[in-house]
């Protein structure tokens, strides 16, 4: 038993007018012939047989199926039709197919006026409502505006039952509606407007780790540990020194080009995504860096960040290497125009010589505004921050 | 705000006594103005409290509009008095080829601060001499601005903006609301030529209308409230200009128009109104714009014939269940 | 005011203004013919002595309101020839921004009320410009300009009527030219005088020789000296000639071009005045000569002024309607 269903014609059909079935019921049908003609609100589309067989249509013509409704059956054999005909007893007479089946349909022709009120039209119109299947309740037949909202109505409950029915077979159900406000609604902006009002591109590469393990161990004593990211700023900030065009935002129609270096350091707060600014690292050493980013942290543990330890940044440094990820394509906090992905550092296998040796490694994403810097002083300064990461010696250049 | 009951002719004699009292270069010009303090009462105390500026005419409509247009060419802020509106028809001249034209044909050298205020329609047995509604013929003249109120606030808000205007105004009154009375703001205000007022909200119809239609279409209103319609009534006051934003918004919100106006059916300015609702408002319509006016006859003597010509509140109810299919 | 106090230099101003109002006629004739002036012109050649006579007995601040043949009222009332051109020609520097063309051009800040292409239309709103007078109490006076044609308009009527009841400062002046634009008085004037039909109003009612400009300027003063003082209105009917058709390139067959040479020959209020003030020794051939030259360069300098002026922007036609829309 093959379903004959109403197909999906368009990503925005919901449903088609069941203009005329092609064959009587018990009718034999081969595979790929015209066995229903139906209408969607843009297009008359003959609708082929599934499969050979005996037909059994049970939905009567004129009427208005939703998309993937069952609208007739193909029976392989007799005895299948017949029980078929047993569950579906299908059409009622009256509504069996018209007598004379052209050859080929054609639709009814499109200069018969049909009376709508302009209303109506334009309703019909901007909902994407085919006039024709509406029957007018004005005078003389005119569709009028209720007769719009009723059509309105029936499609949306065919819409509901079509969700209803895709949500009974997936199962969906909410569990939670997290309105979209306040600082949860302003990162939903900044990232959209980053992505929709900017090019970016991320390069991936990966450093040799070993002499930054070997650093954070040696820069940290009893009284204070130092954080690989307390490094990675200063590490940054040393390179944007090298790279002052990686340092730049789009003010006012024009790349403006920073004179001072704040590095903004990704991190996780309430359930929100917080960006504290550590101004001036460039200038300042990694034992400093790390005191402030410590106090910054508590900031954001106790939710007592003011305004100015949030705003100004000129780059950012997320970091993910806690979830075990080696590279990713983070995206611009706007207006800056670059931003540093950097993943967790790991022992890999390395050819050294003829060897393949275990070395620590780093995974850094570096993602850019096409529009303000090129792929190749990009790759530039981020084989910088590899070369500085790799040979942190360099740093006190 | 405190307000008081006016009639709408003590509504019109207070504004004057404002007017004439603020401003010394206003002064009426009329017949039979003294005698009786205006045929309608409407200049009440103002002959003995201003006899230079109470003018009483001869019989000599075509004259006396002139001179009122020569005054305001030459200093003065005159009201004329037409008597009747249906006398316009021998000053026609002076109204549509001299004042309506003086400014524009000259360039802009004048200013024209004349208003003739004339009493008009029917409904009084005053048969086809005294009881026509003439404003089509006005609001068809560039040059005017036309007035036609119904409440006794806004008769006295429009009356004083009129005087204070530097163009020609037509400012119609209808005879049967000299008596008709309603609240009045203690305080001095003034209405703009040129806003409409929203007399009744509702949102299945909008009638727009104006003069005494406004109180027949209120209660026409009125009684298809009890049957769950909502009628909104805009009084449009000023015709020209005319405040077709308030139309607009009204009519995008209801969906179905009718213009009423006591003036007969053919030409009448229910016509201009329907046509640039029909132009500029064609999607939000959801049945054909439709008017309701007086028969296209003269207005008869007898009442039973008058009552015939002219609307009536079951016309009006009758052509809202059309416009809204109700059979 | 009156002919005894009018020195020399007055006397050859008043020439002078004839002489310029004739050339601006011929002039506008003249372009006329060559298609520069849109529309149709009506002048007033022949007719120099009423309305220079009457406006040389009246003060800047007076009204006048004029007819369809105003161009000499207006340049009498002072006005500029310049932006006059300009304005018959359909110029933005005309009077009127060529809004109004030949028959509704106007100057208000000379008290010139307009020209008017309704004959009679004057009328009322010189009647209410004398209320106007009364009620502001000054002693400025009002003059309404009309033909013999428009003395059979009601407005006629009933602004004498009104005038005189009010005994307002009007002074109605006739320049009657025998003909309403076709139609002789001889058929259309019952009783046969305008100035005849101020007896029913109580009004005095005089008749001047309207190509006289001495006898004009006489005649009006004794009406303006009457209305200047609160008597009330007057009629003055200047019985006068004029020598072009009602409007230029009209046919004419309701006259004779005998009937018309005769005048121009006899009483042409010109050459009359011409011939008196150089009898009189106040004028000198060389001094005539000179003056018609100097006039002839006032009104070439106006007709480049007009012709060079610019055209009005389409769009224009939608301003002025309103003071305030």
């Amino acid at each position: 038993m093959i379903k004959i269903v109403i197909p999906k014609l368009g990503l925005t059909m919901e449903s088609a007018k069941l203009l005329r079935w092609a064959f009587f019921t018990g009718s034999r049908v081969a595979e790929g012939e015209t066995i229903l003609i139906i209408e969607t609100d843009k297009v008359t589309y003959e609708v082929p047989a599934p499969a050979s067989g005996i037909i059994h249509p049970i939905a009567p013509q004129g009427t208005i199926c939703a998309v993937e409704e069952v609208v007739g059956y193909i029976a392989e054999d007799r005895e299948e039709y017949d029980r078929i005909v047993a569950q579906q007893p299908g059409m009622t007479p009256e509504e069996k197919p018209a007598e004379e089946i052209p050859e080929r349909f054609s639709p009814p022709p499109r200069d018969v006026r049909l009376k709508a009120s302009p209303l109506a039209r334009a309703m019909a119109q901007e909902h994407g409502l085919d006039l024709r299947i509406i029957q007018g309740t004005g005078p003389a037949g005119r569709i009028v505006r209720p007769d719009i909202l009723a059509a309105l109505e029936k499609k949306a409950k065919m819409a509901a039952k079509r969700i209803e029915r895709l949500n009974a077979s997936t199962d969906k159900e909410i569990r939670e509606s997290i309105p979209i406000t306040g600082v949860r609604k302003i990162i939903f902006d900044n990232m959209y407007a980053s992505l929709s009002q900017s090019a970016q591109l991320t390069l991936h590469t990966e450093a040799c780790a070993e002499a930054l393990v070997d650093l954070r161990q040696r820069l940290s004593g009893k009284d204070q540990k130092i954080s690989y990211n307390a490094i990675l700023v200063k590490t940054v900030a040393a390179a944007l020194r090298l790279h002052p065009r990686m340092n730049t935002s789009v003010v006012d129609g024009a790349i403006t080009v920073w004179k001072q270096i704040h590095i903004g350091l990704a991190m996780e707060g309430n359930d929100a995504l917080i960006v504290p600014v550590v101004r001036h690292p460039d200038s300042k050493g990694i034992a400093e860096i790390e005191r402030e980013l410590a106090e910054l942290v508590l900031k954001v543990r106790e939710n007592r960040l003011s305004p100015d330890d949030l705003v100004n940044g000129t780059f950012t440094i997320t970091n993910l290497g806690f979830g075990d990820i080696d590279y990713f394509t983070p995206i611009i906090r706007p207006p800056e125009s670059a931003i540093l992905g950097v993943g967790r550092i790991v022992a890999k296998p390395v050819i050294k010589g003829e060897t393949v040796v275990p070395q620590q490694r780093l995974g850094l994403s570096l993602t850019f505004d096409h529009r303000i810097t090129h792929g190749a002083p990009a790759a530039r300064f981020l084989k910088s921050i590899k070369d500085l990461i790799e040979e942190p010696l360099l740093l006190i250049r | 705000m405190t307000e008081r009951l006016l009639s709408c002719s003590e509504a019109f004699a207070e504004a004057l006594h404002e007017e004439m009292k603020r401003d010394d270069t206003v002064f009426i010009i009329g017949e039979d103005l003294r005698a009786h303090d205006g045929i309608f009462g409407q200049f009440k105390g103002l002959p003995s409290k201003y006899p230079e500026r109470v003018i009483d005419t001869p019989i000599s409509e075509t004259c006396l509009v002139g001179a009122g247009l020569g005054a305001a060419l030459t200093g003065m802020r005159p009201l004329v008095d037409l008597h009747f509106a249906d006398f316009f028809t021998t000053a026609m001249d002076e109204i549509a080829n001299q004042a309506a034209k003086i400014r524009y044909m000259f360039g802009g050298q004048a200013r024209i601060p004349l208003v003739i205020w004339a009493p008009d329609g029917g409904g009084l047995s005053a048969a086809a001499h005294h009881s026509q509604c003439l404003e089509a013929w006005f609001v068809h003249t560039p040059g005017l601005k036309v007035v036609a109120p119904s409440e006794p606030a806004d008769v006295k808000g429009l009356i004083k903006s009129a005087i204070r205007e530097d163009n020609p105004v037509i400012f119609f009154q209808h005879k049967k609301l000299f008596a008709q009375k309603g609240p009045v703001p203690k305080e001095e205000y003034l209405i703009p030529l040129g806003k409409g007022d929203i007399k009744r909200k509702g949102r299945d119809i909008t009638i727009i209308t104006y003069s005494r239609m406004t109180y027949f279409a209120l209660e026409a209103a009125k009684q298809l409230a009890l049957k769950g319609i909502e009628v909104e009534v805009i009084d449009i006051r000023t015709l020209k200009p005319l405040d077709f934003e308030m139309i607009a918004e009204s009519v995008k919100k209801t969906y179905h128009a009718l213009v009423v106006h006591e003036a007969c059916l053919t030409g009448g300015f229910g016509a201009e109104i329907a046509a640039r609702i029909g132009e500029e408002l064609f999607d939000d319509l959801d049945a054909p714009v439709t008017r309701i006016g007086a028969k296209d006859v003269p207005i008869p003597f007898s009442p039973l014939l008058e009552n015939y010509v002219l609307p009536q509140v079951s016309d009006i109810v009758r052509g809202i269940k059309k416009v809204l299919n109700l059979g | 005011m009156n002919q005894a106090k009018l020195g020399k230099t007055d006397m050859l101003n008043l020439f002078k203004k004839m002489l310029l109002v004739r050339a601006f006629e011929e002039k506008a004739g003249e372009l006329f013919q060559q298609n520069l002036i849109p529309g149709f012109i009506h002048l007033s050649i022949g007719q120099e002595a009423s309305s220079v006579g009457t406006c040389s007995v009246i003060r800047p601040n007076d009204y006048v309101a004029s007819t369809h043949r105003g161009h000499g009222h207006m340049i009498a009332k002072g006005a500029d020839p310049k932006r006059m051109f300009a304005e018959i020609l359909g110029k933005s520097t005309g009077y009127c921004k060529g809004k109004g063309g030949s028959m509704h051009i106007a100057d208000f800040s000379l008290g010139f009320l307009g020209a008017n292409g309704v004959v009679g239309g004057g009328f009322p709103i010189a009647v209410g410009a004398g209320l106007s007078i009364k009620l502001r109490r000054t002693d400025q006076i009002a003059i309404v300009f009309f033909g013999d044609g428009a003395a059979n308009r009601g407005t006629f009527h009933e602004a004498l009527n009104m005038a005189a009841i009010w005994k307002l400062p009007v002074i109605f002046v006739c320049e009657n030219n025998q003909y309403a634009s076709t139609t002789s008085i001889s058929y259309s004037l019952a009783g046969g005088s305008i100035a005849g039909r101020a007896c029913a109003y109580g009004i005095p009612g005089y008749t001047a020789n309207g190509n006289d400009v001495l006898e004009v300027r006489e005649i009006v003063g004794r009406a303006v000296l009457r209305a200047r003082s609160g008597e009330g209105p007057s009629i003055v009917e200047n019985k006068t000639y004029r020598y072009r058709g009602h409007f230029e390139g009209d046919p004419q067959k309701y006259r004779s071009p005998q009937e018309i040479d005769g005048f121009k020959k006899e009483q042409d209020p010109i050459a009359v005045f011409e011939i008196r003030l150089k009898t009189a020794k106040v004028l000198t051939d060389s001094a005539a000569k000179k003056m018609r030259k100097d006039v002839a360069q006032i009104i070439e300098d106006a007709v480049h002024y007009a012709r060079e002026a610019p055209l009005p922007q389409p769009e224009d036609a939608m301003e002025d309607l309103f003071v305030n829309p």
